[in-house]
């Protein structure tokens, strides 16, 4: 099957990305007629429309839009970076500890809106640290091989330490931690989504900016160097840029699975590996990716919520199976 | 002459409480049957509920073990602990010697059952999850207590009581207050109506705002807390001297009984299980929403 142009395919993101915006405000566990929503929208009409049109839906489809973003940009940088088409944001450590920090926070009882995602994102940062600091142990250019193992076994260092505060701590705070662990995007408000927002905004440039960079890596670390790239510098920008987005992510919304693994391969079965398409264009669909996900998660068995993390999945699998079928078969 | 009246009573004694095999038997939760010889003297009772209620029959001060969280009433905290009631430590609970262990009914305590009974110890396995599992369970560990009498009184109190606090709520004018029972905060979690809460809720003269729902306990979206617009917010907390603050909750303001301060929030112990005291959590309730009645006709 031919590739669609780019033109066409940003054409096609763009809608796709607009039309998730509009349903996840459209849609929600309390059904609002079209009337009362437009009402809302210009904050006119039942006041607890308003309220769960304003602070409770916009600000949840802008985060489910940044997160998503957000993880879509990292796994496909983490995968150019370590050129393995299985890594993902929360390969390198991260998860791990970023849980030990969520979990660690709640056992200190100190698991208010604010501590937690902090308690997270520390967590993750030293997972990060630690890693880095072992993927240059065979010198300055962060050895591949080095960087997943030792992502690994920080990973299970931590895993383990997690399990072990849950055996001995409370039965709600057990509860608490694997809820929160599971990933949600209920609870963060306006404050909350600006703030990673803005966090976010510079390490996708620098994203970005390593676009070109990357392409050379995709040749191998030899040919890239002989093309100009500075290797070594781009592969720690990258490493940096991209763990410091997931634990972002993470610490705003828990751990949400499969987005930034299988979005940036989506972008590849259709359109090829150029980053500097790649990287945007994985930020545009992870967003609306998530954005839809969540908003199955809210309606489809309303009043209940679903986990995200489920839906991303059953929903992501069989569209990943059928890009895999149609775009690798030609 | 003396020696043989004491036997007659003993026997009469024994065949008054179970006339087949002169020994105390039930039927547990498991449909397993539970017999001893004689009442039992060291319990070891794995659940906050059944501790309770031990308590309550007068057979507390045979208690030799108890769980974490069995912090009611009083005395039983002096009891020692053997730590978790799901998933026992069969070894901590065998270490206190006892002739009858009290274990809550989850699929999760078999290995335990299974255990014990391997040492020899009777095990009473006990569902404690609504209201009248009390009641079932208070009369069957007074068999295995010899407490009949002491729980023919507790019964008839907790049925008398808890009907009096409905009666009274029931006559009061206006609709039953609407509320949200708040489990946890993030994800919102509640419950429905096949949960402990939901009944206590209805004995109090109030409404369940997620009473449709079947599942006992369920995470449900924020929004839909906000378009059901309950009366009041009912927090269950652990720690009723720190009280959580909804407002600062991300998204909470859009709940208007959040909004316009309408929180009660009710301490775990008393309210979180079915035990003794639920006429009491009962009264509680209806004593505090009482003044939500007048909030009818919105």
């Amino acid at each position: 099957m031919r590739r669609p142009s780019a033109p066409a395919f940003l054409a096609g993101l763009a809608v796709a990305a607009l039309a998730a915006l509009a349903l996840g405000l459209a849609l929600g566990a309390a059904p609002l007629a079209p009337g009362a929503l437009l009402a809302a929208l210009g904050g006119r009409g039942d006041p607890t429309a308003v309220a769960i049109l304003w602070s409770l839906r916009a600000p949840r489809v802008a985060l489910g839009f940044v997160v998503g973003g957000v993880l879509a940009v990292a796994g496909a940088g983490l995968q150019a970076l370590v050129r393995n088409p299985l890594a993902d944001p929360y390969l390198l450590g991260l998860s791990g500890g970023a849980g030990l920090g969520a979990v660690l926070a709640i056992a200190a009882g100190v698991a208010s809106a604010w501590a937690l995602p902090a308690a997270a994102f520390a967590g993750a940062l030293l997972a990060v640290a630690v890693v880095y600091r072992l993927g240059l142990v065979a010198g300055g250019g962060l050895d591949s091989r080095v960087l997943l193992l030792a992502g690994v076994v920080v990973g299970a260092f931590a895993g383990a330490l997690l399990a072990g505060v849950l055996a001995v701590s409370e039965a709600a705070q057990v509860r608490t931690a694997t809820l929160w662990l599971m990933g949600s995007l209920g609870g963060v408000a306006w404050p909350g989504v600006l703030a990673l927002a803005a966090y976010s905004a510079p390490a996708v440039a620098v994203l970005l900016a390593e676009a070109r960079n990357l392409n050379l890596l995709a040749l191998g670390e030899e040919p890239a160097q002989h093309l100009g790239a500075d290797v070594a510098r781009t592969k720690r920008r990258v490493y940096v840029a991209a763990s410091l987005l997931a634990a972002a992510s993470v610490a705003a919304a828990g751990m949400i699975g499969f987005v930034g693994l299988v979005v940036p391969h989506a972008v590849r079965l259709v359109r090829g590996h150029d980053h500097r398409f790649l990287l945007p264009a994985s930020f545009v669909l992870g967003g609306t990716f998530l954005v839809v996900a969540d908003t199955v998660a809210r309606t489809l068995f309303a009043p209940l919520e679903l986990p995200v993390g489920v839906v991303t999945a059953v929903v992501g699998v069989p569209i990943f199976a059928v890009l895999l079928k149609r775009w690798t078969s030609r | 002459m003396a020696r043989s009246l004491a036997l007659l009573l003993a026997l009469t004694a024994a065949c008054s409480s179970r006339p087949s095999s002169g020994r105390l038997s039930i039927t547990d939760d498991w449909g397993r049957t539970v017999a001893l010889a004689s009442p039992a003297q060291r319990i070891v009772s794995l659940s906050p509920s059944s501790t309770e209620i031990l308590f309550a029959i007068g057979a507390g001060p045979r208690l030799v073990g108890r769980t974490a969280y069995c912090d009611w009433p009083l005395a039983a905290r002096a009891v020692p602990s053997v730590g978790n009631g799901i998933e026992p430590s069969v070894e901590a609970v065998a270490a206190r010697r006892p002739d009858l262990v009290v274990l809550y009914a989850s699929a999760a305590n078999r290995a335990a059952a299974g255990g014990l009974a391997a040492l020899g110890i009777p095990v009473a396995v006990l569902k404690l999850d609504l209201g009248a599992d009390v009641v079932r369970a208070a009369r069957r560990l007074a068999a295995l207590t010899g407490e009949e009498p002491a729980a023919d009184s507790l019964v008839a109190a907790f049925d008398s009581s808890l009907g009096a606090v409905h009666a009274r709520a029931a006559a009061l004018p206006g609709r039953a207050p609407l509320l949200y029972v708040d489990v946890w905060a993030s994800p919102p979690m509640t419950v429905g109506r096949g949960s402990y809460l939901s009944q206590l809720l209805e004995a109090a003269g109030a409404a369940n705002a997620f009473g449709d729902l079947g599942a006992s306990a369920a995470t449900v979206s924020l929004e839909a807390v906000a378009a059901r617009d309950p009366d009041a917010v009912l927090v269950i907390a652990a720690d009723t001297l720190q009280p959580p603050d909804l407002a600062a909750r991300p998204g909470w303001s859009a709940v208007r009984a959040v909004r316009e301060g309408r929180v009660l929030v009710v301490d775990a112990s008393l309210y979180g299980r079915p035990g003794p005291r639920m006429p009491l959590a009962a009264a509680d309730l209806a004593r505090r929403i009482a003044p939500l009645r007048w909030r009818s006709g919105r």
